[in-house]
């Protein structure tokens, strides 16, 4: 690992004034399980890790009249065992569920969770994160993409978004707050993911000198079935082949509002708006479900190897809207 | 770069060393505390050989920096048990088979002790799902499971005789 | 546990492995946990290219670094070497030809890790690239641009046999399978990764203490790539952190760490990055299976043909005895008197291949198991019932000369039946669940050694002095499986003492004597056998002595609970510190050495080839997988695997069952999950986070049944348990999807992509056909 300079502000204002105007300036650390293991591959380089664990206000869950309040340090495991997150919000707990590990749970931050870097193997293998060969040919595209988007892949980014928590987020209305020099921001989660369009641009909207606080789930929210659904390629640590987080706004048995948001099949996440609009009015049924399953997924542009991905994720928008509908323990 | 003077506590001792910021904590122990107990297996967080026990918490050490710890009270397998004697999780794993060749057997101990210390009787779920965040190439988990069938039993002997008032 | 019936002290019960508290204390070491005072640390560089003419190589700005000692290139250490005598085509540093991405091109040794590693970039080399050979069966069609200009085709070795007359036997046939299989490419990726320690001694000598399986031939190759005596050096083995058959031959950081050593005159570690152990690799290796099988309607199996292409990489390693495996062990476990088989191994621009568990045999195992199942359902037969009617009749040799002594086969396959509560599951669980059934088996060590002698394959050595402490010096080297405590279970038991008074010493070539090493399963029948006959040699010298001191014969004493005591004569006994001293008194030294070598029965046939797959005795499995599978994601779940093994006499249960289990687990990962994934010559997936090893959320319990065949051979009748269990799995698993979603998947591993596209397929068949989709009724049961 290369060195660099480590430093624990305590207040904000002084880790803003850490960070710098290029990507390799200054590195926000927290729980750092994926940035030490960039660092370490020499994926990343930095000059400057500035561990945010130390500011105040940043490690707790709390609620007000806006919405749920989560600060970008709290830990995963934390979140999994915020009882009024369970009872509120389970496809969150779903998504932590998703992260089978322990010592990842304790140690993984809810920003990391949203910021950690494409799971990409070009990428984490050294051909950056458009993998493009000498001639701006994607890497991908001819090589073994098993894994990679089947949405939003007609530019040169074939990688997916590797969290489970981003489409939740989308699917819960969910907002971030960016803190920067020029002050906070405030961002929809739809909008806090980008596809990255040229080389240096990155998956997500924050400058290098910003920093995400805190997310807010807005109370319109509250009262929404929600749940996530993944299809692993393995129960142990990994991440899901496809996903779907999905939340409903229910009349009786009716649907009065949808939000469905595939995750891990394209380089963000990726509302599926027509499915969650067909689903308007209707009862969620195992026939429904798989109705707006097939909606989700048309017009998925597979690449050469990952055709099997779309009705994986399929399947696993009709599951998840089972699941939001069905009983749960708490 | 320069050296840092960083104070960790480690098994109940406070320790002083010079190091890097970029050092790493499973680093610091094996290399500059002499605590080789504590496995390097994968690099990338996904093994547990590493893993420590941070304020009672099961963390992995290969991918934490030693200076965001100071102040924190670290626990290795060397600080399981006491002298000459072993912790019943650490008897569990000798003798039911847990260890083979030993190399995942720090980290899955840690994983155990804290599981046991905040839940003592965990069902087989339970146990499994603490233990999921630890490979382990040689057992296939079933003597490990045993393991910690027998820290559980030992344990709660143990408390039985200790404290027999509250029963 | 299985019960001891033979009146043993110790064989037989269950017992924690001797250095258990070393490991749980976290005070053992391990190769990488060594350090002594000046040790430099040696890092490797690596070749970006897959295939590749060197230039040059200027190491010069490298060597300029402040902190760097030495640098080495393959100019430094020009002998080949190879754990084969006929395939020593590696060298410590590639010397005019890069073969895959990762080969070693030159190293380092500085004072500090990050010296080390900038050096690396340092060090400039002028590569000219050359198109790469990546599939094994394009390569072995090359007409140029060879690997190794030695090996025409591209072709490393390739045999073939014809036992009996195939021809004629599929002419018997009823029912004709043939099929083609693809295995794909697995790693050991035991937890531990690679390290050595060599120490250059201040008197010239070299110490070495690395992560090997074969000390014995590590000590051997570094004496040629050193050009040093081997009196000179001395190789130590540590506490391994697993082997698996990955650290059974020489691993370029040895080599490495040796020639930086020596040429620094200074101590140089080298620790692998879990990377750099799957760039070493020495896996299983990509193989394809032409497997042609005929089975009578009365369920008898009258034909095999088998054609195998193994994709070997771009070194020779264990190939040839990979391949030749694969074709020997097609025989020895069911009756089959006509087999053809033609075997190939082939270079590639990839990391080479090596003994992984179950070495030659798993990848057949799984395409042969298969076949059989699906020749089965062909025949309208219960598969199981097809074992029963094929199975040999022990004791016996077989038509391609193997002598099968012992054979708990037909035991395990009727636990398992019972068990697994065969007889009401088969065909009747609902869709998207299903059972499965295979067998497999393995040696019990070679018969025949890699390097031909005729001395013993492995030596013990047993002294006494005056403290009455036994100790075992053996070459035998413990990697976890257990072998320490195997010998020191024997020791104890003939000499009827418990196991506190043995002192084990292992694998050290300054101290004990040669094993050839822990692989092909060898170490309890032949290191068992040795240490068994060095503590009879031992006893027998104290019951000689004790005898002439009461003046009765020596078959009068028995040695039992600590005493040497006459058998008839209560009066006539002595403590077993009290015998020693008599002994002493007589003998002067007390020095016991036992050997073994496997009888001149069993090393097998005189034609090409004939010398692997001979082993003094075979172990046996059977298991039956339970398994769900989801029929609209493809995903599989193990939930059950009953496994019966025999493995002659269970000498410690406990290790039996862990090697047991172990194997199960492996061939569990093999089968669903673990892929070295490769893009022309490129490892995509070189982390345990992407090479997919099982974790305990979805590895299937396993219910570990032992057998006890009892081998007239083996120490106290033991054979081999850490191997032959594991081939089993993977077609058990494949054949029990088979039975819950009616598709056969010929390829490893069993992913929701194949599963997925072969519903489809016959769902297409199937209506194209107006026929029902599914061959079993649907139920809500699939789901994951």
């Amino acid at each position: 690992m290369d060195a660099f300079e480590y430093a624990k502000p305590s207040s904000l204002k002084e880790a803003l004034g850490l960070l710098g105007s290029d990507w390799d300036d200054a590195s926000v650390f927290a729980g750092g399980t994926d940035l030490i293991s960039l660092l370490k591959d020499d994926v990343v380089d930095t000059k400057r890790l500035v561990n945010i664990k130390g500011i105040a206000g940043l490690n707790r869950v709390h609620e007000s009249a806006e919405g749920v309040h989560i600060g970008a340090a709290v830990t995963v495991e934390e979140l999994f065992s915020n009882r009024m997150i369970r009872e509120q919000f389970p496809a969150i707990i779903d998504a932590a569920e998703g992260i089978r590990s322990p010592q990842l749970h304790n140690m993984s931050t809810v920003g990391g969770w949203l910021c950690q870097r494409p799971r990409c193997w070009y990428y984490r293998n050294g051909f950056g994160l458009l993998a493009l060969d000498k001639d701006g040919q994607s890497l991908v595209t001819q090589g073994d993409n098993r894994y990679h988007a089947i949405f939003g892949n007609s530019g040169p980014a074939k990688f997916i978004s590797p969290s489970s928590f981003g489409p939740v987020l989308i699917a819960l209305g969910g907002e971030m707050r960016i803190e920067g020099p020029k002050g906070a921001r405030d961002v929809a989660a739809a909008d806090f993911f980008v596809i990255p369009q040229k080389q240096g641009e990155r998956e997500h909207a924050l400058a290098p000198n910003e920093i995400v606080t805190e997310i807010t789930i807005p109370a319109a929210s509250r009262g929404m079935r929600n749940a996530l659904y993944e299809v692993r390629p393995k129960e142990g640590l990994d991440w899901p082949l496809t996903t779907a987080a999905v939340a409903l706004r229910m009349r009786g048995d009716t649907v009065e509002r949808a939000r469905i948001v595939l995750g891990h099949v394209a380089p963000k996440p990726w509302p599926a708006e027509d499915a969650a609009k067909w689903l308007v009015g209707k009862t969620i049924n195992e026939e429904n479900a798989a109705k707006a399953g097939d909606a989700a997924v048309q017009g998925a542009t597979p690449l050469s190897r990952n055709g099997y991905k779309v009705q994986l994720a399929r399947v696993s928008v009709k599951r998840a809207l089972l699941a939001a509908v069905g009983e749960r323990r708490v | 770069m320069n050296k840092e003077l960083t104070h960790l506590r480690v098994n109940g001792e406070e320790r002083e060393i010079a190091i890097t910021p970029n050092r790493l904590l499973l680093d610091a122990l094996r290399e500059d505390l002499g605590l080789t107990g504590s496995k390097r297996g994968c690099d990338d967080s996904s093994c547990g050989c590493c893993a420590v026990l941070i304020d009672g918490t099961p963390m992995l050490s290969c991918v934490a920096l030693a200076a965001s710890y100071e102040g924190r009270e670290i626990t290795t397998v060397e600080g399981l048990g006491g002298p000459g004697e072993l912790d019943p999780v650490q008897e569990g794993y000798a003798e039911m088979g847990g260890a083979q060749c030993g190399y995942c057997t720090p980290g899955f101990m840690i994983a155990t002790k804290a599981l046991l210390d905040r839940n003592p009787d965990p069902t087989m779920d339970e146990i499994r799902e603490a233990l999921s965040g630890n490979l382990c190439r040689c057992t296939g988990y079933m003597q490990i499971y045993e393991s910690v069938k027998y820290a559980i039993e030992k344990l709660r002997a143990k408390s039985a005789t200790q404290a027999p008032a509250t029963r | 546990m299985a019960k001891d019936t033979n009146g043993y002290n110790i064989i037989g019960k269950p017992m924690a492995m001797t250095d258990a508290r070393a490991k749980v204390t976290g005070l053992g070491k391990y190769a990488d946990d060594l350090s002594v005072p000046g040790m430099l640390i040696g890092k490797i560089l690596h070749s970006p290219h897959a295939h590749a003419r060197i230039r040059s190589i200027d190491t010069s700005q490298a060597e300029a670094l402040a902190g760097v000692k030495v640098t080495a290139t393959g100019e430094d250490a020009r002998n080949p070497y190879g754990i084969l005598p006929i395939g020593h085509d590696e060298r410590a540093f590639a010397l005019g030809k890069a073969l895959y991405i990762g080969d070693n091109i030159a190293a380092v040794a500085a004072t500090t890790p990050e010296v080390a590693e900038r050096a690396l970039d340092l060090i400039r080399v002028d590569y000219e690239q050359l198109p790469g050979w990546f599939d094994p069966e394009e390569s072995m069609k090359a007409s140029s641009n060879w690997i190794n200009e030695e090996r025409p085709q591209n072709i490393e070795k390739e045999y073939h046999h014809v036992f009996g007359d195939p021809e004629k036997g599929f002419g018997e046939a009823d029912f004709i399978a043939e099929e083609r299989y693809y295995a794909g490419e697995v790693n050991q990726a035991a937890m531990e990764p690679h390290a050595t320690l060599a120490v250059w001694e201040p008197d010239n000598r070299l110490t070495v203490h690395s992560s090997t399986q074969v000390p014995f031939y590590l000590h051997r190759t570094i004496a040629a790539v050193c050009e040093m005596p081997m009196s000179q050096i001395r190789v130590i083995k540590p506490l391994i952190g697993g082997g698996f058959g990955g650290k059974s031959e020489i691993i370029p950081l040895e080599v490495a760490a040796c020639v930086l050593a020596k040429k620094a005159r200074k101590p140089v570690k080298i620790t692998y990055t879990r990377e750099e152990v799957f760039l070493a690799h020495r896996g299983r290796p990509i193989t394809i299976v032409y497997l042609k099988v005929g089975l009578s309607r009365a369920g008898k199996i009258t034909a095999v043909q088998a054609r195998v292409i193994q994709d070997g990489g771009a070194y020779c390693g264990y190939g040839p005895v990979t391949v030749l495996y694969s074709g020997a062990l097609l025989g020895a476990i069911y009756d089959i008197a006509n087999v053809q088989y033609d075997g190939f191994r082939v270079l590639t621009n990839k990391p080479a291949c090596g003994a992984m568990r179950g070495h030659g045999t798993v990848n057949v195992r799984f395409a042969f198991e298969s076949i059989l199942d699906q020749l089965s359902h062909q025949a309208g037969l219960d598969p199981l019932e097809v074992r029963r009617r094929n199975l040999l009749k022990a004791p016996c040799i077989t038509a391609n000369s193997l002598r099968v002594t012992s054979y708990g086969l037909p035991e395990c396959i009727e636990k398992v039946f019972e068990r697994s509560g065969w007889a009401e599951k088969k065909g009747n669980l609902p869709y998207g669940k299903g059972v499965g059934m295979a067998c497999s088996h393995y040696v019990s060590g070679a018969a025949n050694p890699i390097i031909r002698s005729n001395m013993p394959h492995t030596t013990v050595h047993i002294k006494i002095d005056r403290d009455a402490a036994v100790t075992v010096y053996t070459g035998a080297s413990e990697i976890g499986q257990g072998s320490d405590t195997m010998q020191v279970q024997i020791a104890a038991e003939i000499l009827g003492v418990s196991t506190d008074r043995i002192k084990l010493v292992a694998a050290d070539t300054e101290l004990t004597p040669i094993d050839l090493g822990s692989y092909s399963s060898r170490v309890t029948f032949m290191a068992g056998n040795a240490c068994l006959n060095a503590a009879k040699d031992m006893r027998d010298q104290i019951v000689a002595a004790v005898a002439r001191k009461f003046g009765c014969a020596a078959d009068d004493f028995e040695v039992k609970d600590g005493r040497i005591s006459h058998k008839s004569d209560a009066g006539k006994s002595l403590s077993f510190d009290e015998a020693v001293t008599v002994a002493l008194e007589f003998h002067g030294a007390l020095v016991a050495r036992g050997t073994y070598a496997p009888p001149e029965t069993a090393r097998g046939g005189k034609f090409k080839g004939a010398g692997v797959g001979p082993s003094p005795a075979y172990s046996y499995s059977a298991q039956v997988a339970e398994v769900t599978v989801d029929p609209e994601t493809g995903q599989v779940r193990v939930d059950k695997i009953v496994a019966a093994h025999d493995c002659g006499k269970a000498l410690n249960p406990l290790t039996v069952e862990g090697q047991i289990e172990g194997s199960v687990y492996m061939g569990f990962g093999q089968a669903l999950q673990e892929d070295m994934i490769w893009k022309d010559g490129r490892l995509m997936n070189p982390s345990l986070l992407e090479y997919r090893i099982p974790a305990t959320k979805e590895n299937p319990e396993i219910e570990s049944i032992i057998v006890e065949s009892i081998d007239p051979e083996g120490p106290f009748g033991a054979k081999e348990a850490g191997e032959g269990s594991l081939a089993a799995t993977i077609p058990a698993i494949a054949n029990a999807i088979f039975d819950a979603v009616g598709v056969r998947i010929n390829s490893t591993p069993i992913t929701p992509d194949k599963i997925l596209d072969a519903l489809r397929e016959k769902q297409k068949l199937a209506s194209g056909n107006g026929a029902n989709a599914a061959n079993k009724p649907v139920a809500a049961g699939g789901r994951l």
